[in-house]
């Protein structure tokens, strides 16, 4: 089912300013959509308005094509996850299952046959007869996951699921979710503040912060051209190397005259309009690269050094104290204390105007 | 020979005792056994006495035990003790039912919903409920008067319920609106993608789960009008429509009708039900105490 949000706004009763407003989203069938954005950025909000929890103060949400602000949730079509689970702490696992199709007042053999299947493919056949309470966190995340499948809806929506796991049963569950997506053929919405989560699950992307749309987009573009500071300092880890600074005859000097750069050809035509404006360059620590060049270098003082075994990451500083991040391989030989040399890989070069924090390049 | 060692492991988590924790620690269990004897001994005069054939119209202190029924027949065939009892179980259901009733409503809407004057009307049903409600006797009186006027079948015995209830209904809304707010909202979220509506959300998923609260506001208001005494004694006028606190009150207030015995006998007996109802609920109890322990 095709999702589209048409400036979408809401404001919560007793509240002066919107909590979000201005969404435009057009969320195509089968896709996996995650919203991504840090906490009380309004991404669950978002997600509850599609689902009918919450209402819809300006705008329209449209399901194919039909306006759906004032349908029940119940009768949209909608399955959903919820961070805590939220399973029925009375009901077997086999009952949390069947609970959506016995209100729709199903067949028995219907109910049970969708059950057992949902079961089968989530492994979970081995405990349909206990409580939730007797089962362990990951095996509750499968329940809440087949209590969604059972419903076949065509919208999946998903409030941070894999929030409550430990790293290993984390990392597991992505790719099954991306399985689970595939075999369902419906369309999914993905909320989560972890960018990596979204970077390896998602067809699209959609960051928000500040109830505004920062960026949307397939999750290589935020990678290689995020949209603004913003963006730019949410998506990746670690987070990208900004250095303020001034465009000066094609070259761009750093603040404090840490260092000077000439971008490359592309760049040089877009940086143009900017000649003589404040600008900030950012550049994201693998763009780094080891020994003296003729231009572009920098000398940095090593600080501390992150093993983390194929890469190590250097934070580095300047004379004047300006800090950044390098990553190297990890055989090569670093050591606290030390000045090395480094030049910039001018192709990974990104630069932003500092007035309205949107990308130039 | 690993038998004898394993007994002599020490497996307590707590520190070895040490001299002076003796001594406390038989201190505590001779409080505790005077205790249990401050409760236990005059339940036991109760017991002895009801059965003891040698006493008279007053219960005396050395008479020697034979063992008779003549006080339970005493109160079975002179008296109206099964009046009594039936009265009391009929307004005892009555009220516990009412009160769920209507708890169920105002507990759930009060932890779910947000509207105008709902902060205003809760510190209301606090403060009203604070006044005795033996303080509006008065006005039991003139709205009953006004109340069978209209239905003239309405009895005092109804009313008695009505002010059970009335009285039950706010505290008890306080305790289940801090049980169900300890509730996810979550769940009702997913109840209601799952296809629920309002009343099926409280019906499926939140009764369920609160139903150990339930059964303790049950058990409430179902003993409070075996223990009441004043009300119903003003309220009640003839001797056939008592309940049992004031029934077994007429076998010791009057020279002329003086049996203590037959007191003792019926106060043993009136324990029986709700004794009945604990065992009943006992399951749901024991985990609603615990939790509204911690819960408030």
């Amino acid at each position: 089912m095709k999702v589209d949000l048409v400036n979408i706004g809401k404001k919560y009763e007793g509240r002066e300013n919107f909590t979000i407003r201005h969404i435009d989203l057009e969320i195509e069938d089968k896709e996996f959509c995650v919203i991504l954005g840090p906490s009380g950025c309004g991404k669950s909000t978002l997600l509850r308005m599609i689902a009918g929890l919450n209402s819809i103060t300006e705008g329209d949400l449209l399901f194919d094509g039909k306006r759906m602000n004032k349908v029940e949730p119940k009768d949209r079509d909608i399955a959903m996850v919820f961070q805590s689970y939220a399973l029925y702490p009375h009901m077997t696992v086999y009952d949390n299952m069947a609970f959506s199709l016995k209100m729709r007042r199903e067949k028995k053999t219907v109910i049970h046959d969708r059950v057992i299947e949902a079961a089968e493919l989530l492994q979970i056949t081995e405990y349909l007869y206990s409580k939730p309470s007797e089962i362990s966190g990951g095996q509750r995340q499968r329940v809440a996951l087949g209590r969604a499948m059972v419903r076949k809806a065509g919208v999946f929506l998903l409030d941070e699921p894999l929030s409550n796991l430990d790293a290993k049963l984390r990392e597991h569950m992505r790719v099954e979710l991306v399985r689970l997506h595939k075999s369902l053929d419906t369309t999914s919405i993905y909320v989560t503040h972890d960018q990596t989560e979204a970077m390896t699950m998602a067809t699209k992307i959609v960051l928000l912060d500040d109830g505004k749309v920062q960026q949307a987009g397939r999750p290589s573009e935020f990678y290689e051209k995020p949209a603004n500071l913003f963006v730019a300092g949410f998506i990746g880890s670690p987070t990208m190397n900004t250095f303020p600074g001034v465009i000066e005859k094609g070259l761009f000097k750093a603040d404090g005259d840490l260092f000077t750069v000439e971008p490359g050809q592309e760049d040089k035509k877009k940086l143009s309009g900017h000649e003589g404006k404040r600008v900030v360059m950012g550049i994201r620590s693998e763009r780094f690269l080891a020994g003296k060049a003729e231009k572009n270098g920098i000398t940095v003082e090593v600080d501390v050094i992150e093993m983390l075994g194929k890469e190590q990451l250097l934070y580095c500083k300047f004379p004047n104290g300006k800090e950044c991040v390098i990553s190297e391989p990890g055989h090569f030989k670093y050591a606290i204390d030390e000045e090395h040399n480094f030049h910039l890989d001018t192709q990974g070069l990104h630069f932003f105007d500092e007035e309205t924090s949107g990308r130039i390049n | 020979m690993s038998g004898t060692k394993e007994k002599r492991l020490y497996l307590s988590d707590r520190p070895p005792l040490t001299a002076v924790k003796v001594v406390m620690l038989a201190i505590s269990y001779v409080l505790l056994f005077f205790y249990v004897f401050v409760i236990l001994w005059p339940l036991s005069q109760i017991l002895f006495a009801s059965f003891n054939g040698n006493h008279g119209s007053y219960l005396q202190i050395g008479v020697s035990f034979s063992f008779s029924l003549k006080h339970f027949e005493y109160l079975f065939g002179e008296t109206y003790f099964l009046n009594w009892v039936v009265n009391t179980i009929l307004i005892a259901l009555a009220t516990a039912l009412l009160t769920l009733f209507f708890v169920s409503f105002t507990g759930y809407a009060y932890s779910r919903y947000r509207f105008k004057g709902r902060k205003a009307s809760l510190m209301a049903i606090m403060l009203i409920q604070t006044i005795p409600s033996f303080a509006g006797i008065a006005a039991f009186y003139t709205l009953h008067s006004i109340i069978v006027s209209i239905a003239p079948w309405f009895s005092r015995q109804m009313f008695l319920i009505l002010i059970y209830a009335g009285g039950g209904i706010a505290g008890n809304t306080f305790i289940l609106k801090g049980y169900i707010d300890s509730i996810s909202r979550e769940l009702d979220d997913a109840a209601r993608i799952d296809g629920c509506g309002n009343l099926q959300v409280y019906r499926l998923i939140i009764m369920p789960i609160v139903r150990p609260m339930l059964a303790v506001i049950a058990l409430w208001s179902f003993i409070g009008p075996f223990l009441d005494f004043m009300l119903p004694s003003i309220l009640l006028n003839d001797p056939k429509s008592y309940t049992l606190a004031t029934g077994l009150h007429t076998l010791i207030n009057d020279v002329r009708n003086m049996h203590q015995p037959v007191f003792a006998a019926g106060g043993l007996l009136t324990a029986v039900p709700i004794i009945v109802l604990f065992i009943a609920l006992q399951k749901q109890l024991v985990s609603g105490l615990a939790s509204g322990a911690v819960k408030g």
